[in-house]
């Protein structure tokens, strides 16, 4: 469902100048697969997810979502896609009825369906008791049932999460994660991108590991413990990730210390 | 760029046509988030409802208490006028000098009361200074000892100095600095000047002259305009004021909140996630913003008429009292259908200037730069003496505005023959600030991009670490920026014509080194190629010998244009005056001199900096028609005169267009050179005494001029070069086109699966 091929996507940066965020990586999804995208702030996970939601333009490369081509047929492609980020707020002045109403409108959903899906939307995510609270007024938890409601109103094939459990509670965070997985019962093809490895480990079935723009490794989790002979998952991401960084000190291209990404990358993406 | 690449652009440009239902859903978003707005709908319908009754209820409190004080004035001396006709009545002024007596609170003095222990004039202007009185009337002891106190007898003798003069005088002692006092003293000068008048008629009369005898004719006023008219003219020229600016400020705040802080709340990244088009979204907002600038403008100008009525008439301002109680309705209409586009136009401008903040706070900052832009074609208008004809027709905003000034006074036919040309320039100037606003919300740029710190060392560092083959947009905007500014201030220094040739060498050197020099500066520091920053390429080599007869051909055209701008704006006689040596001198230099100065040095000098840095910086990033447009403004600016920079802004046009399809400015090099070459040598050439100058030109009382039917010709050849030149692919370097083309192509996805 989603295929991405030697995706690349440069910025033009005051601090660093021409910045490679994401450098030339690959992978695809399948139907009812998670996919996690796990890396540190900065990694450029971000930036991946919004070139596949069509936000962003990728500088090289290609990705399709649902056989789209994310450049060439990009309102195609938001028609096949769900994206929930921690980016994507909801107004502030709608209730979670409205606001999930106007994005089925958008899609052009027939009123009769769209009524129906409402309906079963709320009582699948348990909205219904602030059906009419403005989004102001509305609760962390409450504001990301309304975003998970407003991507899949239109029940699209592809549902991208990013950061998606980024300042939850525990509570909502774990009723997110059996929508997700419900999500994947259903066949649906999802790609979930964290920090937290917990997550991936109880979620993903296949985990791709990112760091500085690139993919340091991929496959499912039992593929990668196998790999590096290393049964904490912890302790495998980190080795990867000073490997990585070993390789390019010996490579002499780090020009700068990673530690100076982490933050400025992450509101530049 | 391969032909499936481009086949694919233009299937993905007919997949972006806007849905209309998807412009009315989210129009009806925004309307309904905006009315949702408590700040919204306090600045739009509250503040207005109630601030014009508010300001009106002040100015009635206001007028009265101005009633309940009048001006208090003091007359020191009143015993020292004596056989002169009653210049007081009890307490006050005479009733027949004096109008409204009310308003003015009159306390006398003898002068000796005062004059006891300090002189009475420091005493009155202790007075005045401390504001006790607004006016103190000083009537001197030496005003009884008056040449022309009684009799006649005497007038002969009239051989007192004005030294001795000056002493028996009256003397009226007031304050520039309270207006009070001003009044005071018109309407006391006033009350004298009628003493004057009386005094005079008493003594004609007293040698038997009849005063009537003195005035051989008297004329009276007569105001033929219908009282209507009186009304439109004040009316048309407050009320579309008012309307347009509010129109401008109820578009900005909502363009702000719509743009700005949807990017600040990240609900912006939410609807660019949906399935609307870009363009929707912007035809959306845009929808959205006119309807709140419409609806502020409409509201305020309602109001205000109103409110204001009803305190005229209350007060009974006007003249003939409340003749400005009710402006005309129907006429009124037009300033709303005016309105109309003007607001789109607002609102387009609003919400492009609005989509370069990344928050709420930092988009109120643009408000400011947004209004000192419009303000002054709001203001144009206001100025004495501005009438509708084809020069500020030409004008946007300031055309659409005498328009409606026109109808509003019921010209109708004036304003019927200016539609056309305001409606132009309206619409053109509403599709470019549309396109413009679209551009900024396809740019990732200025949707995404922003944010970080900004630090002196580290822009620097940046410059030159990040160098380019061109320029950047930013640094050709720069530049202009510095090319205008530094030629404004060269020419202030300019105080006089030089009256030799070398002083006019000096004069035409100096503007060209200042804009050739700024170019080639950035284009050494600044980027990693001075030849490719400064479009230095070889064009296809069929391009040469057509730019020259472009040139050539081009000329005639270019001298009907600069003749009818001269007859649209013409030259003040002052200026033509001054102008004069200057062309002797050219007229009677060398004429090599003459061509290499005027002709060669602007050629290379303006072709190298406009078309060349500017151009290459402006083009980039999907800007050819903001490079082609910007530099020939800019190219029109750098002449200085306005009829010339109109001229040059045209030819800006041609050779903008040129150098973006040969991508080179050689040819404009050339074209330029010709242009100006054929301008300074017309003359010489018609006295030459070649037999086929005559078939060319003829000689006027002006000057040489082309004859009509080689104008027509020329013409024809000239646009069939220019279409010749529209066949002709750019001449570009790999890596540049790498760098800059390839960034916004579409990616042909087979492509690079077979290479992967």
């Amino acid at each position: 469902m989603i295929h991405v091929q030697h995706l690349t996507k440069t910025y033009e940066d005051l601090q660093r100048g021409r910045f490679v965020a994401v450098d030339g990586i690959s992978f695809s999804v399948q139907k009812g697969e998670i996919f996690g995208l796990l890396g540190p702030n900065g990694a450029g996970k971000t930036t991946v997810l919004r070139i596949l939601s069509t936000v962003l333009e990728p500088t090289e490369g290609i990705a399709t979502v649902a056989g789209y081509d994310v450049v060439r047929d990009s309102a195609e492609v938001r028609r096949h896609i769900g994206f929930v980020s921690n980016n994507t707020a909801i107004y502030d002045r709608m209730t979670a009825w409205e606001m999930v109403e106007y994005f089925g409108r958008l899609h052009g959903m027939k009123a009769a369906r769209l009524k129906g899906r409402l309906e079963d939307l709320f009582d699948q995510l348990r909205m219904n008791d602030f059906r009419d609270v403005p989004g102001g007024k509305m609760s962390t938890g409450m504001k990301q049932k309304v975003s998970i409601a407003r991507a899949m109103i239109h029940d699209p094939p592809v549902l991208v999460f990013d950061e998606a459990t980024l300042g939850l509670d525990v509570l909502v965070a774990r009723n997110l994660l059996g929508v997700i997985r419900s999500l994947r019962e259903a066949g649906k093809c999802l790609i979930f991108s964290t920090h937290i490895m917990s997550e991936v480990e109880r979620l993903c079935d296949r985990i791709a590991i990112m760091y500085c723009g690139k993919i340091l490794d991929s496959g499912t989790l039992e593929e990668l413990r196998d790999r590096h002979r290393e049964d904490d998952f912890e302790e495998l991401f980190f080795g990867l990730l000073s490997q990585h960084e070993q390789e390019m000190r010996v490579g002499g291209r780090i020009d700068h210390p990673s530690s100076a990404n982490h933050g400025v990358g992450e509101q530049l993406v | 760029m391969s032909d499936s690449s481009r086949a694919i652009r233009r299937q993905a440009e007919l997949a972006d046509k806007p849905r209309a239902s998807a412009v009315w859903l989210i129009y009806m978003r925004e309307m309904r988030d905006q009315l949702r707005d408590r700040r919204t709908l306090f600045t739009i319908a509250v503040l207005p409802i109630m601030l014009y009754p508010l300001v009106g209820m002040l100015l009635l409190q206001i007028a009265q208490f101005t009633r309940q004080n009048p001006t208090s004035v003091c007359v020191i001396g009143t015993e020292n006028i004596e056989g002169a006709p009653p210049l007081f009545e009890g307490e006050m002024f005479a009733p027949e000098l004096i109008e409204q007596p009310d308003a003015l609170e009159l306390l006398t003095y003898r002068w000796d009361e005062l004059s006891a222990d300090r002189p009475v004039r420091d005493k009155a202007n202790e007075w005045v200074k401390s504001g006790a009185f607004d006016l103190v009337v000083l009537i001197p002891p030496a005003f009884k000892n008056n040449e022309l106190m009684g009799d006649l007898v005497g007038t002969e003798t009239k051989s007192t100095s004005a030294e001795e003069n000056r002493d028996s005088d009256i003397e009226l002692l007031f304050n520039v600095g309270s207006d009070q006092s001003v009044v005071a003293r018109q309407r006391v000068a006033g009350v004298l000047a009628a003493w004057r008048g009386e005094w005079i008629k008493e003594r004609l009369s007293g040698v038997g002259i009849d005063a009537e005898m003195l005035l051989p004719f008297e004329w009276s006023d007569t105001d033929i305009a219908p009282e209507r008219t009186r009304e439109a003219a004040f009316w048309s020229k407050l009320l579309p004021f008012i309307m347009l600016v509010w129109a401008m400020t109820g578009a900005f705040y909502p363009a702000v909140d719509l743009v700005a802080g949807e990017k600040e709340r990240g609900t912006l990244e939410t609807l660019l996630c949906s399935p609307a088009l870009r363009s929707e979204i912007v035809w959306g907002k845009l929808g959205a913003v006119a309807s709140f600038s419409m609806l502020t403008a409409l509201l305020n100008a309602g109001s205000m008429l109103l409110t204001s009525s009803l305190v005229f008439q209350h007060m009974g301002v006007g003249g003939a009292g409340a003749a400005l109680g009710s402006p005309p309705l129907v006429p009124m209409l037009w300033l709303f259908v005016a309105l109309v586009p003007l607001s789109c136009l607002f609102s387009a401008l609003a919400l492009a200037v609005a989509a370069m903040a990344q928050s709420s706070k930092e988009g109120q900052y643009y408000l400011m730069p947004l209004m000192m832009v419009t303000l002054p074609l709001v203001m144009l208008p206001m100025l004495p003496g501005t009438t509708l004809n084809i020069g500020t027709s030409l004008i946007p905003v300031s055309g659409m505005f005498l328009l409606v000034r026109a109808l509003v006074e019921g010209q109708y036919g004036t304003a019927l023959f200016y539609v056309p040309m305001v409606a132009t320039v309206t619409g053109s100037c509403l599709w470019l600030a549309a396109r413009w606003a679209r551009r900024q919300f396809e740019d990732e740029a200025v949707l995404f991009g922003g944010g970080e710190q900004w630090e002196l060392g580290m822009w620097v560092r940046h410059l030159w670490r990040d160098r380019q083959i061109a320029a950047t947009p930013a640094q050709a905007y720069a530049c202009g920026a510095i090319v205008l500014v530094t030629l404004f201030f060269a020419r202030l220094t300019i105080s006089e014509m030089p009256q030799d040739f070398a002083g006019i060498a000096k004069l035409v050197m100096m503007p060209q080194v200042l804009i050739v020099f700024p170019a080639l500066i950035m284009a050494t520091m600044l980027t990693t190629s001075v030849r490719q920053s400064l479009r230095l390429r070889m064009p296809h080599w069929t391009t040469l010998p057509l730019a020259v007869l472009f040139g050539v051909t081009l000329h005639p055209s270019y001298v009907m244009l600069s003749k009818m701008i001269n007859h649209v704006y013409p030259v003040s006689e002052q200026a033509a005056a001054a102008m004069k040596p200057f062309a002797e001198q050219i007229a009677s230099a060398p004429w090599a001199a003459v061509v290499l100065l005027m002709a060669l040095v602007p050629a290379v000098c303006e072709e190298l900096a406009f078309r060349g840095f500017i151009f290459g910086g402006l083009v980039r990033e999907k800007g050819k028609l903001r490079a082609v447009v910007l530099t020939a403004v800019m190219f029109g600016i750098s002449h200085g005169v306005l009829q010339q920079s109109i001229a040059a802004s045209v030819m800006g046009v041609a050779l903008g267009w040129i150098t973006l399809r040969t991508g080179s400015i050689v040819p404009c090099i050339l074209i330029h050179f010709t242009n100006n070459a054929l301008s300074v040598s017309l003359g010489r050439i018609a006295d030459s005494g070649w037999s086929g100058a005559s078939v060319f030109l003829t000689q006027t009382e002006l000057g040489p001029s082309y004859q009509p039917f080689w104008t027509l010709i020329s013409m024809g050849i000239a646009v069939t070069c220019l279409l010749y030149f529209g066949t002709v692919s750019p001449a570009t370097d790999e890596s540049e086109s790498e760098l800059l083309g390839s960034h916004h192509d579409y990616v042909d996805p087979t492509a690079s699966l077979a290479s992967a």
